[in-house]
């Protein structure tokens, strides 16, 4: 048993040594978007083409609306409190606001294009985990401990979404790899038995 | 001893005729050599093939009938580790020991270890679910921080094996430097090339021969352990679960006998045709058939102790499961695999005390094939045999291997002796220098005309 | 983005996907397969959250007994049906047909689209337009006396409207087809009380069970509240269990929990009844009613002695159980598999004379004021067979109904039905009567559809659509009335309303008001809706002998064959009629007494069997006056020398992929002629050939018996009771000494240790699990709940035959005695993953696969697993399966979820690829879901509120499930029960499954 425990703590060492590079990154994550005093403007025109992320079927700003007009993040995940699942908006959701507002703005009229042929959008999913891992997102959002202590519920989606709220197109900010998830587990004093996300 | 065996086995070759009896094995190859290289490479093209299916479809192409979860292929891994071991003990516990007629066979010998070993690495992977991550088996640092599980025989496995093929390779090649060198003046070529890389360069001085001595020797020191180490680890992964059957003290040193009683008579399935193709009888004579076949006997005798202890064990253990395990076997669906390998190990090897059979060629061939047979049935007795019938009556099941499982075993025969085939070719399989040392200096008779 | 070719609706399949995520994705290494899409709603729906289950109250249609039903819905999707916990029927539980329902909705077999007879014989698909004018055109064109339409058992306002349609064309020509309609008991009553009813057993209450045949706990009547009441009843508590006797000469999987059971000649049951009767009435035993003195003549004939030489019983047997049966509350059950020969009607009205002479009527054996809509009897169907042959049928409609498979051929139902000019059929799959149709329009799944039926009288129970049609289906209510629309004059005036669920309602208005319920309906109706029906007493009425007292055949026995042998059909509890045939689920669930499975077998004596040269799986030929059909036998020491079983439900011509071709149709060998009493004889005369063929059963069954080891234990009622607690142990489980338990504890907790972390250091629970084998009768309907909960594949009857099923839960079953005088008796001990203190399969695993957790799970991490298979080497429970083939990959053969069944795969749970082990998981998911939500509410886990599926859907309630560290908690108290033990305990493999005794009630002789 002691045996292997030395193994084991010998290259944990060198693991976690790799791994926390990573880390850092993530825990600064809250870093650009602490500062609330100045109200954030989104870039007006931006260069579609050299955005970070997948294309997606209309160009939804999350700059503009978590960022600039402060939308919570809630309004249209609506369910990232009470279920393991965040949930997307329906179409339904978008035109609640966009029936009027944008109208100009062509990324607005593919919105419309697709309400009025009742058509759902498919947006190409950015954070893909695989599929043998459970992750609550209730747990995440609703925990005040460790690394979301004391964070607004908007800030505590940053520590894993990263900047997102200055996204003008979504893009995966952390490897979502399971290094990834253990070292805040670990570093938070949380479980990191196997069956807590793999069954 | 060393005269002893120059006046009967040498009828005193020169060194001259060494080198030239033995590069002349090296000379170019028959059409029958060739048919056979084109045989083996066939069959184990198939082995693969069948290998490539199991690996699309998952491993129900085999015939795994749970509770029966290991098969041929662990079978066929034991057997192939056991082969491994009498070359180590021929090439190495002999050299220790000094025993003079062990060099001209010691080569042979040597090679089929690393081959055998170079087999029975594959199984394990051939044997898992999901081959495409069997490194996982490794111990290496990784972003999920995750481990090996080092209370696991199967671990050892890993390490046993890998480190028996580094050793064995290691004292092969270091054994073949002075030949190369013999061999290099000789050929031409890309052999040439081939032989002045291999042979590290060796001009025969001095200093090289004191350094190689002592190399070898360590190196010896350092492969004895593992013959018994390694069969012993692999014992392990039966001897450490709790299936009746598997589950005994004895099984290290049974296994350890096992293998070398199996590895000897593979030497002896291989040499015999050697000889008559390479014509060096010369070298490998009688003699050395005798010595092998007593090798052979005592081991043989020890196993066929192991066997009877097995039962008797079982029976003194007054467990209800060892006793139903063992009744099983040999009474049992797979009474016939029981008797074979009875049979073939236990009585057959008798027939050694006759000073008559162990000096008959012919004879020594069949029994070793036999031999051969015996062990391999040993292992799929113990393995499959145990497995069918354990602690839960409605869970017990039957398990008849699939063409699958026999394509890739034919393979894995035919990946061995495509090395072999290629290795005696292309390198010297008596050593030269080794054979000259016990030849003593030619003297010159004409020196006072 | 359109509907795509094979019918299914693409859409709203992704958007179904989309949101669901990984969940029920396969566990592949790594997802490289391109750019995931998710798809949103374009609409939410109500009270739908992804990621969270909604729960809707329903109906099982799998059988008459109407069970309610709690279908757990997520992302839109039935994902898995339980029982409904309020409804009266079924109290939360449910069997493993209903729960196969699920495969009934997302069948890949379904019709798709409504399906009309082409020219050359074939289907074609046609619109609903075309369809609906189709067969208006053709419906009209018939007089109404010449309609006929065939429900099934709907019992309910379905059976109404469609008497309303029938009648708006001038029709009455509504028959109600049940292949069980027990016409021999509705017979019965009728002649022994004058009235026709079915009497109503309460099982909960007696003490003491007399059955004669009756599959009580299998197919027959309501076997999941049967269950419940008896489990109650049966089940050992505070030292006192009631006793339970049954008389049929197989032992069937409800004989199975016997205490005792009586193999008379087969048919000869009545004898023994009024033999029974005789006692009673000769020696006074019981306090007779007074007008019992009527029955003395009759009583007469049947002197113990002369019946016993006919029933092949002692007469000492049948005073003895005269005797027991009066002394404390009891019951006899007559119906089911006992009353289905030539003579059942006597042996059904013995029974109930009985009954009535030992003063159990109107106590234990009660009849309602109301009878409720009884079936149309086997005659009936006869007669409407022979007008159609006759021609005077001008238009068949049938519905929810398979006469074509589910009558013998004898009777050429087939034939009959050709003469027909117009066929239609409402059949949600291309079963053997709708292939013989012109039209065939598919109705709702019971799931996607309004309805509703009164099972028991008083018991109203409602469905309602728990998500939208899978395919282009319609339900047959709003089709009748759209043809009834479009045929216009009298039958758009006679009916009114414009959908069905109008009618329904309306329906429902006038039960509120029966009901006195003066609140609002919208209220009543949401509060019925949520709790699955509406209840309401109904009493029960004193019934007298009849006068003059009916004929019933005077109880004659059913003579068996002199020569060959009696063969006993009997409804398989797995595929019951054969309307399961095409549920996977159903065809992989091994038979609770054979365990064979996917086919037809016939049940033989060994020493039968020794005398024709027979062995396991030789197909032998059974051949009956009637017709004859190939079966393998299947060596049963739990039947009569002079008898041979077969089960029905296999041998479909159509019905989809999974039925099909399957098995032997076991009707071909009864007369079509109905009996005396209008039913079907389901006993008749066979005789046996040795075909020379073979072939290897498809069961799961290893060894029948346990060599010792007591993997099964039973323990006499007084032993139990008076004997020493602890001795007498069967197996041989060694004491461990003091030293070697201290090294084991060591050991466990540094297990526990181990992997303890953060959160998880300090206090666990410690999960575990109790099952009573005092109450578990073998049902199986855990092993389905397991399937549906935990994504368990189905693999085939060729993989089954080679030890591969994938089953996590399996219920062994061990034979005991049955030679040299010992009586016969056949014990069941559910077999899952122990999750071992000291598990043998953890150390050996290589990369930490299998592992224990600090809660006391032993873990199986499916995306860490090698497939080296030590572990299931080494585990002695033999509970770990492998996936040898890839089932979750469409493009294997050996694919387990051909769409859309795949729909009903839990999100919850990983699918499992090929090349790694699998097993019970205690539910792993349920477990931390429960946790999630109570940190999340700030609160402790409740002893009870983690619930495994297998111990939700128990009908007998024979699991308990909870922490072992809790003193307190229900699994404790049942860990430290005297009749505790742990399967193979003598390994010290610290199982945290306890298993209780199975105890029987018999005087040891």
């Amino acid at each position: 048993m002691t045996k292997r425990a030395l193994f084991v703590t010998g290259t944990l060492v060198a693991a976690v040594a790799s791994v926390s590079l990573l880390t850092s990154q993530s825990t600064t994550a809250q870093g650009p978007q602490g500062d609330t005093a100045v109200p954030y403007e989104a870039p007006v025109d931006i260069d579609t083409a050299g955005l970070p992320g997948p294309k997606q079927p209309i160009l939804y700003r999350h700059d503009v609306h978590a960022g600039q007009y402060e939308m919570d993040c809630r309004y249209c995940h609506f369910a990232a409190e009470v279920s393991p699942s965040p949930a997307l908006p329906a179409v339904a959701t978008c035109m609640g606001c966009h029936i009027i507002a944008g109208a100009a703005n062509p990324e607005v009229q593919k919105l419309r294009e697709y309400w009025n042929e009742r058509r759902p959008i498919e947006w190409i999913e950015v954070h893909e985990m695989a599929p043998f891992v459970r992750f609550p997102h209730n747990r995440h959002v609703v925990s005040d401990s460790g690394s979301f202590k004391e964070l607004e519920v908007v800030e505590k989606c940053d520590v894993c979404h990263g900047p997102i709220r200055r996204m003008p197109q979504v893009y995966q900010f952390a490897s979502l790899k399971m290094g990834w998830c253990i070292t805040c587990h670990e570093k938070d004093q949380v479980s990191i038995d196997c069956t807590l996300c793999h069954y | 001893m060393t005269t002893l065996v120059q006046e009967d086995q040498l009828t005193r070759p020169t060194y001259h005729e060494v080198t030239r009896d033995i590069v002349a094995t090296l000379g170019r190859p028959s059409r029958m050599y060739y048919v056979l290289l084109g045989l083996v490479i066939t069959v184990f093209a198939i082995g693969v093939v069948a290998l490539l299916f199991q690996v699309r479809y998952g491993l129900g192409v085999a015939g795994y009938t749970p509770p029966v979860m290991w098969g041929v292929y662990i079978a066929t891994f034991v057997f192939w580790v056991g082969i491994a071991h009498s070359g180590t003990l021929i090439s190495a516990i002999l050299y220790l020991f000094r025993s003079a007629w062990r060099t001209s066979v010691y080569r042979t010998a040597e090679a089929m270890t690393v081959f055998a070993v170079m087999t029975a690495g594959l199984f394990p992977l051939i044997h898992v679910g999901r081959i495409w991550y069997a490194y996982w088996l490794f111990p290496y640092p990784n972003q999920r921080q995750l481990w090996v599980n080092f209370k696991s025989p199967l671990l050892w496995d890993v390490f046993a094996v890998s480190t028996y093929f580094t050793v064995s390779t290691l004292f092969l090649i270091v054994g073949l430097i002075p030949d190369l060198a013999a061999v290099r003046e000789k050929a031409t070529g890309w052999r040439k090339k081939l032989y002045e890389i291999t042979s590290l360069g060796w001009r025969g001085t001095d200093q090289q021969w004191r350094h190689y001595t002592r190399g070898y020797l360590y190196l010896a020191a350092l492969a004895t352990p593992l013959v018994l180490s390694v069969h012993s680890v692999v014992s392990w992964d039966f001897a450490m679960s709790i299936v009746p059957g598997w589950h005994a003290t004895i099984f290290a040193p049974y296994f350890v006998a096992g293998a070398i009683y199996s590895g000897v008579a593979m030497v002896v399935t291989l040499l015999v045709p050697l000889r008559k193709v390479f014509k060096v009888e010369r070298y490998i004579t009688v003699e050395h058939f005798e010595n092998l076949a007593k090798l052979l006997l005592l081991t043989g005798l020890i196993v066929g102790y192991a066997y009877a202890i097995e039962y008797f064990i079982a029976w003194y253990s007054g467990s209800p499961y060892e006793r139903a395990s063992f009744w099983n076997r040999a009474f049992g669906e797979y009474w016939w695999a029981t008797w074979t390998m009875i049979t073939c190990n236990g009585f057959l090897p008798l027939l050694l005390f006759s000073r008559k059979i162990r000096r008959s060629i012919p004879a020594m061939f069949v029994l070793s094939l036999f031999v051969n047979l015996g062990m391999w049935f040993e292992r799929f007795v113990i393995i499959v045999v145990s497995l069918s019938f354990e602690y839960e009556p409605y869970a017990m099941g039957h398990y008849t291997p699939s063409w699958v499982e026999w394509a890739i075993l034919a393979g894995s025969f035919a990946w061995f002796f495509m090395w072999f085939l290629l290795f005696a070719k292309n390198f010297p399989t008596v050593s030269i220098t080794e054979v000259k040392e016990i030849i003593p200096m030619p003297r010159k008779e004409r020196a006072h005309a | 983005m359109a509907e795509n070719s094979n019918g299914m609706n693409r859409r709203r399949f992704l958007k179904v996907l989309g949101v669901t995520g990984g969940g029920a994705a396969a566990l592949t290494g790594c997802s490289g397969d391109g750019a995931q899409k998710l798809i949103p709603y374009i609409v939410p729906p109500d009270n739908q959250i992804p990621g969270i289950a909604t729960w809707y109250a329903s109906t099982c249609r799998e059988c008459p007994a109407g069970c309610g039903l709690h279908v757990r819905v997520r992302e839109g999707r039935p994902v898995k049906l339980e029982g409904n916990p309020d409804h009266p029927v079924n109290g939360g539980r449910l069997c493993a047909r209903g729960q196969a329902g699920l495969q009934g909705l997302y069948n890949p077999d379904r019709v798709r689209q409504p399906l009309a007879r082409a020219s050359d014989g074939t289907f074609e698909p046609i619109s609903w337009d075309e369809a609906i004018a189709r067969i208006t055109e053709g419906v009209n064109a018939v007089p109404g006396d010449q309609m006929r339409f065939m429900t099934g058992s709907e019992a309910g306002t379905f059976d109404r409207f469609v008497d309303d349609w029938l009648a708006a064309f001038g029709s009455t020509g509504r028959i109600n087809f049940e292949p069980f309609a027990y016409e021999a008991l509705r017979h019965a009553s009728r002649s022994v009380f004058g009235i026709d009813a079915l009497p109503r057993y309460d099982l909960a209450s007696a003490r003491y069970v007399l059955s004669f045949g009756t599959d009580f706990l299998e197919t027959w009547s309501n076997p999941v509240g049967q269950a419940r009441a008896f489990g109650d009843s049966h089940g050992f508590r505070d030292g006192a269990m009631g006793k339970f006797v049954h008389v049929e000469p197989r032992m069937s999987m409800t004989a199975m929990s016997a205490d005792e059971w009586i193999a008379p000649a087969p048919g000869t049951e009545g004898l023994i009844a009024m033999a029974m009767a005789r006692v009673i009435v000769r020696d006074g035993l019981a306090s007779v009613p007074s007008d019992v003195a009527r029955l003395e003549s009759i009583l007469d004939q049947f002197e113990p002695d002369s019946v016993a030489a006919r029933t092949d019983v002692p007469a000492e047997t049948i005073e003895r159980l005269a005797r027991e049966f009066v002394s404390e509350p009891s019951v006899a059950l007559a119906g089911g598999v006992g009353c289905q020969h030539a003579e059942a009607h006597g042996t059904a009205a013995a029974v109930l004379l009985m009954n009535y002479v030992a003063g159990n009527v109107g106590r234990t054996v009660q009849f309602a004021t109301e009878s409720g809509s009884a079936p149309a009897t086997y005659a009936d169907v006869v007669g409407l067979a022979q007008m159609m042959r006759d021609g005077s049928v001008g238009a068949l409609l049938v519905h929810s109904a398979n006469p074509v498979y589910a009558t013998p051929p004898g009777l050429r139902f087939v034939e009959a039905m050709r003469q027909v000019p117009f066929k239609v059929s409402f059949s949600r799959f291309l079963d053997e009567t709708a292939a013989e149709c012109d039209l065939v329009l598919p109705d709702h799944d019971p799931l996607e559809q309004w309805n509703d039926s009164e099972p028991i009288p008083g018991v109203h129970t409602l469905q309602q659509p728990v998500m939208q049609p899978v395919f282009e289906t319609r339900q047959t209510g709003d089709v009748l009335l759209t043809v009834a629309q479009q045929a216009g004059g009298r039958a758009a005036t006679r009916l009114a309303t414009s959908t069905y669920k109008e009618y329904l309602e309306a329906a429902w208005q006038r039960l509120q008001r029966r009901l006195g319920d003066p609140r609002p309906f919208a209220a009543f109706w949401t509060e019925a809706l949520q709790r699955g029906g509406a209840w309401r007493e109904v009493g029960t009425r004193a019934v007298r002998l009849a006068t003059p007292m009916g004929r019933f055949g005077d109880v004659l026995p059913w003579v068996a064959p002199a020569d060959g042998l009696a063969l006993v059909a009997y409804p398989s509890p797995a595929l019951f009629d054969g309307r399961g045939a095409n549920r996977p689920w159903l065809q992989e669930l091994p038979d609770p007494v054979t365990k064979v499975t996917w086919s037809t077998w016939v049940e033989i004596h060994p020493e039968t069997a020794a005398e024709y040269r027979i062995a396991e799986g030789d197909i032998v030929e059974l051949a009956s006056q009637a017709g004859s059909i190939r079966v393998p036998a299947y060596l049963y020491p739990g039947i009569r020398r002079d008898c041979v079983a077969v089960p029905m439900g296999q041998g479909h011509t159509a019905f989809g992929r999974y039925a099909e071709g399957r098995g032997a149709n076991v009707l071909s060998l009864l007369s079509g002629e109905p009996t005396a009493y209008g039913g079907v004889a389901t006993y008749t005369a066979v005789t046996l050939r040795h075909t020379g063929a073979h072939e290897r059963l498809a069961k799961t069954e290893g060894r029948p018996r346990q060599l010792g080891r007591g993997i099964a234990q039973a323990i006499a009622l007084e032993e139990l009771v008076h004997g020493e607690p602890h001795e007498a142990h069967e197996g041989h489980a060694a004491p461990v000494p003091e030293h070697i338990e201290d090294v084991l504890d060591e050991w466990q907790e540094g297990e526990f240790r181990e992997t303890e972390q953060g959160d998880y250091a300090g206090e666990h629970p410690r999960w575990a699990m109790a099952v009573d084998l005092s109450r578990c009768t073998g049902c199986s309907a855990c092993v389905t709940a397991c399937h549906a909960e935990n994504n368990i594949a189905t693999v085939g009857a060729e993989l089954v035959s080679r030890g591969r099923e994938m089953s996590w839960l399996r219920i062994e079953r061990y034979f005991e005695g049955g030679e040299n005088g010992v009586p016969f008796e056949a014990r069941v001990v559910p077999m899952m993953c122990q999750h071992c203190g000291n598990a043998p399969c953890e150390p050996v695993c290589p990369v930490f696969a299998a592992y224990h957790t600090p809660d006391g799970l032993n873990a199986q991490i499916y995306n860490r697993c090698v497939g080296t298979r030590y572990c299931s080497n080494n585990c002695p429970y033999k509970v770990r399966y492998f996936n040898w083939f890839d089932y979750q990959d469409e493009a294997d053969s050996t694919f387990a979820w051909p769409a859309p069944l795949h729909w009903l795969l839990n999100p919850d749970v990983t699918v499992r690829a090929k090349g790694v082990m699998e097993k019970c998981t205690f539910c792993v998911q349920r477990i931390r879901d429960k946790q999630h939500a109570a940190t999340l509410a700030d609160r402790e886990l409740a002893d009870g509120e983690v619930v495994t599926a297998c111990q939700q859907t128990c009908p007998a309630n024979a699991i308990v499930f909870g922490d072992l560290h809790d003193p307190n908690s229900q699994v404790s108290r049942a860990a430290r029960d005297a009749r505790g033990y742990h399967v193979l305990g003598d390994l010290n493999t610290r199982p945290a499954i306890t298993y209780l005794k199975k105890v029987r009630n018999i005087v040891e002789a």
